[in-house]
């Protein structure tokens, strides 16, 4: 499996702190995975994810998107090959038309088949019905998934996601993590900071712990849940956990599934 | 060191524009910006003395034009002093916005006695263009990252603004709400602001501003007896 | 009598058709932390933002009905000036309620007590506990534009705390915290009440919110829909209907309930304790 993302002891200080804000970091993510970035906050979560898209460059050691250096590159000319999603998305949109915005990323590319990239984008986030409508009219939630759209729409092997979760209500945090997973099928990847347990464990399944700008923990998502640093677990997989299921049963449907089959119900119930 | 009093750099900032047009030309205009690149270069302004030079390139090649290739001998003197002048006076701006501290001025402000809303109307003044500053540069990254490219030839430049200045404008006119709003939920304007930091004229600031007020009053007394 | 009141209240923004609250009538004491949940839209952060004066002043709309907090009331010119310094508002976007004048924390942090015209050893010693209490002693000299975004909404919690008030309104106010900086939130927000303060906190974060909130008010479409102990609405089945989110538990419970008819009761469990007591 070739490595869409690579850090080779990255280290990134930003200009007049003094301190660094990564040290060393060591990364790889390789096609169909799926990585959390976990800590607490200032960590250097996002500024991690900011070095992979270009938009800063490492002060020491090498970030390799798609096996090549960012040294000297910009995010524009990583942008067929990488989407980011940032923290506050809906600052972006611009265009007349929810439709338009997601198609400003693939035009400015010079795609051939920009419209099914949208329409399809639309379709899995569930804009198909707000297509036409401004972007700055809909509740932000919404807005949110719209910015999503137009970084789908792009069609990057690489997924950069900045809290994509944050604000959003149950419904629209399952359509992003259908999208996301449905991205992964394809052979895509995804790097996601997030302080979101159930999304962490529902759409990832590998996690990188940061504290101060250092790896402090690395393994799966479902046991680096409730580490120093990373946010709980949802309660529903402390309660199959203490139910006796294994991590690899620690997602909602196996979960339902696991006490539907192994548990009786009390008598008083 | 001791910082200057915020007002200080901006009472500096008025003597170098009034030495500016007074002192003699022009061979005044270009000590004074040469006084003031040095004090720039003593204090490691390095970044504001490339961004005046920057600004004022296409200003001294429009006079040396203009004034001098044109009309040769008093002309090409006469480029000079202008350009001097306009180098002087954006190098001082900009060394003087470097030294602002917003709270430092409100501070002082404070300690003057000034009603904090005639203060902070200063202030929101000076502060437009580095929250503007800092908003193009979300925008641009978030536009980036969707490929918008911003180099490169004339035509594609153009057609960057709109995606740009479009999530700007909506922003900008979103945001005065939105600051009258954050800043009403932080107390501003209900009552006299306490000064954190009571700021006062030092030492250094009664100095140099001495030296700036006797350089305009000596070039006034020349004008006026020459 | 009551910290806040408000009676038949109804609001509607300047250009939509559907009213953002009617009909709302509530009475909420001090020392109680008030939790109010519904789906996106349901009027939550409107109703706190009415509380607090700032709507219809700076969002534009029309209010009818009548509000009261602290004795005051919130819309008129004098009864703002009554609560100014007494009431801390925190919106769901931290960097939005930053000063953008203060060049490191601890001003920040000291700038809504300054503005008030607080005696200036009092406002310092202020500054430096609500720090300690927020987490955020070690950021004091560092840029608020610097921060990240949690730290930033730890800095504006602190300098609501800086004001001392005697009435919190919280939208979201976990939105960017990590899981230690929502610990710390919720036991601040619970001494506060101890303390005697009014305190109100709009969220659709359930598990985070049954665990320090006394009382809870589901809204739907801009109306009261429950009102109770949390414990006891977040396990009625019927919850649901009014689109807001249950527990992670209660929600695993109904999923089980739909998957299996053995599973269907007439309360779901709330917390993994009440689960394991009947599944284990």
């Amino acid at each position: 499996m070739s490595a869409l993302l690579e850090f080779d002891r990255v280290t990134f200080a930003y200009a007049g702190s003094g301190v660094s804000a990564l040290t060393d970091l060591c990364l790889r993510v390789s096609e169909g995975e799926g990585l959390a970035l976990l800590g607490p906050n200032g960590a250097g979560k996002t500024t991690a994810l900011r070095l992979a898209m270009a938009l800063l460059h490492p002060s020491a050691g090498e970030a390799r998107v798609m096996g090549q250096p960012t040294a000297g590159r910009m995010p524009e000319d990583l942008a067929g090959d990488a989407g980011f999603l940032f923290q506050q998305p809906e600052h972006q949109l611009f265009a007349s038309s929810v439709r338009e915005d997601v198609a400003f990323g693939p035009r400015q590319l010079g795609r051939s088949n920009v419209d099914d990239a949208v329409e399809r984008a639309l379709d899995q986030l569930e804009l198909c019905d707000v297509a036409p409508t401004h972007p700055y009219d809909l509740p932000a939630p919404r807005r949110r998934l719209v910015a999503l759209a137009g970084v789908l729409a792009l069609r990057p092997r690489l997924l950069l996601l900045d809290e994509p979760t944050a604000g959003l209500d149950r419904h629209s945090r399952t359509l992003v993590r259908r999208a996301l997973a449905a991205h992964r099928a394809a052979g895509g990847a995804v790097v996601a900071v997030s302080h979101d347990g159930e999304f962490v464990l529902e759409a990832l399944d590998r996690a990188l712990t940061l504290e101060h700008g250092r790896v402090v923990g690395d393994g799966s998502s479902a046991e680096a849940l409730g580490q120093p640093g990373a946010p709980p677990a949802p309660a529903w997989a402390r309660l199959v956990a203490r139910l006796g299921a294994p991590p690899a049963r620690w997602r909602f449907e196996p979960a339902v599934e696991f006490v539907a089959t192994r548990c009786r119900v009390a008598p008083d119930a | 060191m001791t910082p200057l009093h915020p007002f200080t750099p901006f009472l500096l900032v008025l003597a170098t524009a009034l030495l500016a047009v007074l002192l003699p030309a022009p061979w005044g205009p270009v000590v004074l910006a040469l006084v003031v690149l040095v004090i720039a270069l003593l204090l490691g302004a390095f970044r504001q003395v490339g961004a005046a030079l920057l600004l004022t390139l296409p200003l001294w090649i429009f006079l040396l034009i203009l004034h001098g290739a044109m009309r040769g001998g008093e002309g090409w003197l006469a480029a000079i002093a202008q350009g001097s002048r306009l180098t002087g006076i954006i190098l001082a701006s900009l060394l003087a916005y470097r030294a602002f501290q917003p709270s430092r001025f409100l501070d002082a402000a404070a300690t003057r006695g000034w009603s904090s809303s005639a203060a902070l109307l200063v202030l929101a003044t000076l502060q437009a263009a580095p929250r503007l500053r800092a908003r193009v540069t979300r925008i641009l990254e978030a536009q980036r990252s969707r490929g918008l490219r911003v180099r490169g030839r004339a035509l594609g430049r153009a057609r960057a603004l709109v995606p740009v200045t479009l999530p700007l404008i909506l922003q900008t006119l979103g945001e005065v709400d939105a600051r009258a709003m954050a800043l009403d939920t932080r107390g501003v304007g209900t009552a006299r602001r306490t000064a954190l930091e009571v700021v006062r004229m030092r030492g250094l600031d009664w100095g140099s501003l001495l030296v700036a007020a006797s350089a305009v009053v000596a070039a006034l007394a020349w004008r006026v007896l020459a | 009598m009551s910290a806040f009141t408000a009676t038949a209240v109804g609001f509607r923004y300047g250009n939509t058709e559907r009213a953002a609250l009617s009909d709302v009538t509530l009475s909420l004491d001090a020392a109680v932390v008030t939790w109010f949940t519904g789906a996106p839209g349901a009027g939550t952060s409107t109703l706190l933002l009415l509380a607090a004066g700032l709507a219809p002043l700076h969002t534009g709309g029309s209010v009818s009905g009548s509000a009261s907090l602290l004795g005051e009331n919130p819309q008129s010119t004098k009864g703002r000036r009554c609560l100014a310094g007494r009431v801390a508002y925190v919106s769901a976007d931290p960097a939005s309620q930053l000063s953008g004048i203060a060049e490191t924390v601890r001003r920040e942090v000291a700038f809504a007590p300054a503005n008030l015209g607080r005696p200036r050893e009092q406002i310092l010693a202020v500054a430096e506990r609500a720090m300690a209490r927020m987490e955020i002693a070690h950021l004091a000299e560092r840029a608020p534009a610097s921060l990240s975004g949690g730290e930033q909404q730890r800095a504006v919690i602190a300098s609501m705390l800086a004001l001392e008030p005697d009435a919190w309104l919280l939208d979201e106010p976990g939105s960017a915290l990590d899981a230690r900086g929502r610990e710390t939130l919720a036991s601040v927000m619970r001494e506060e009440a101890k303390r005697g303060a009014l305190v109100m906190v709009a969220s659709e974060d359930a598990d985070w919110l049954a665990g320090w909130a006394d009382r809870l008010i589901i809204m739907k479409e801009g109306r009261v829909m429950g009102d109770g102990v949390p414990a006891t609405l977040l396990a009625d089945p019927s919850l649901g209907e009014t689109g807001a989110g249950s527990t992670a538990v209660a929600t695993f419970a109904r999923a089980l309930a739909e998957r299996d008819a053995r599973f269907a009761a007439a309360t779901y469990p709330v917390t993994v304790q009440d689960a394991l007591e009947r599944w284990a």
